[in-house]
């Protein structure tokens, strides 16, 4: 072994105990004056290491620091507490707000009752008299000449079946919305042929728009 | 909610994150005295290696997530902050070493007399300690860390590598030349008295 060898094992020359390495380098100390000064030397400095150690190896933070971290946590935490809470109320504004503008458009736009489609039908009763009506200028047909179903007119009310005539008119298209329909402006001059179901009193109750022009 | 005091650092991190905070001051309990007594010796000064754990800690409670378990420990991790701060405060300040030793409270403390030894005697061991404490604070801090690590808190080849995030190998030779270093700043001023009472 060398010297230079010697040097690079003095570190560890303790925790190799009773190695070969330990062995050769004991015997270098022997015949080296200079390693066996150079290995003294070094013992001397780790023990004086060693000894400044052990001046500092109870030395710790002052509690006024735990004290300060501490305190910092809790508002730290105290802050993201607060500051969820107000995300989460934020969140739920938000979506109260889009329920709420959500419905009123589905209100808005939902679309309006057509007159002439909803309304309620009714069979038309057998004619069981004849009569005519000359304010009208229709005909009367004496029994339920086809399977259309009649409609009532906005605002009446389906009378006794054999208080009511059925009579089939000529009239212009636009004339009907006097019975409350709704009328095709561009076809409102066309005339149409119309039954409408008489009641007791005379008054139109019902209508309906026959296919075909009977005689 | 009771926590085990051997619970697993990186599990008191993830309760200390939700805001327990029994668990960050386990946590700080278990690490703050050996990154205060790691920054005092590299230092020399209570007061720095106070900030300096103040810090290290701080970013604990401000950025827990910024520890990754996969990377290493999270004793690791604080030694890394720890070495950061360390050298902001070696660049800002200019070569002043206390003489005082720090006693438990960071506060400065007299020797006892243990022996029958003679106060002269202990005197001279006080003396050689500040010499030698002045040693390891004027050695470059890549040297003196691994001094400060594996000489005076005694750890291993391995525990110091994983602390300071190098390999084995670079730990030992920089041990090496932080030891030679030592020697011979020590033995220069061993040998300055002698030459002193040589020259009367």
């Amino acid at each position: 072994m060398n010297c230079e060898e010697f040097a690079n094992l003095v570190p560890d020359l303790d925790a190799l105990a009773k190695s070969p390495e330990t062995m050769a380098a004991r015997e270098h100390l022997r015949s080296c004056p200079a390693c066996a000064a150079f290995y003294e030397s070094s013992q001397r400095l780790r023990t004086e290491l060693h000894d400044l150690g052990l001046a500092t190896s109870e030395a710790s933070a002052p509690s006024r620091v735990e004290m300060r971290l501490r305190q910092e946590f809790r508002t730290r935490h105290k802050t993201e507490k607060n500051h969820g809470r107000a995300v989460v109320a934020g969140w739920l504004l938000a979506a109260a707000t889009l329920v709420l503008v959500a419905g009123s458009l589905f209100f808005w736009h939902s679309p309006r009752v057509n007159v002439a489609s909803q309304q309620p039908t009714a069979k038309a009763p057998v004619a069981s008299t004849v009569a005519s009506e000359p304010e009208l200028g229709g005909t009367l047909i004496a029994a339920n000449d086809g399977d259309d179903e009649f409609a009532l007119i906005p605002g009446a009310l389906p009378g006794l079946q054999d208080e009511t005539s059925v009579v089939r008119v000529q009239m212009q298209r636009g004339s009907l919305s006097a019975l409350g329909l709704t009328v095709n402006e561009e076809h409102a001059s066309d005339v149409v042929e119309v039954d409408l179901l008489l009641g007791a009193d005379g008054q139109p109750q019902a209508y309906r728009l026959p296919q075909q022009t009977a005689n | 909610m009771q926590i085990e005091a051997q619970e697993r650092d990186d599990v008191l991190l993830k309760r200390s994150a939700k805001g327990d905070e029994e668990a960050f001051t386990i946590l700080y309990r278990r690490h703050q005295a050996q990154i205060y007594r790691f920054a005092l010796r590299m230092t020399g000064h209570p007061w720095a290696a106070e900030e300096i754990v103040q810090d290290v800690f701080m970013t604990l409670v401000r950025e827990p997530k910024k520890f990754d378990p996969e990377r290493g420990t999270l004793r690791a991790f604080l030694y890394g902050i720890a070495r950061n701060r360390i050298m902001k405060h070696l660049e800002r300040l200019p070569r002043e070493f206390s003489l005082e030793i720090p006693g438990d409270e960071g506060e400065p403390r007299s020797l006892e007399v243990a022996d029958q030894r003679t106060p002269a005697h202990w005197a001279e061991l006080r003396e050689r300690r500040e010499q030698v404490r002045a040693a390891v604070l004027s050695l470059p801090p890549e040297f003196r860390e691994t001094v400060v690590l594996c000489e005076l808190e005694e750890m291993s080849y391995e525990e110091a590598a994983k602390a300071l995030e190098c390999p084995v190998g670079t730990v030992r030779s920089r041990l090496h030349r932080g030891r030679a270093l030592l020697l011979a700043k020590l033995e220069m001023l061993r040998e300055m008295p002698k030459r002193a009472n040589a020259a009367l």
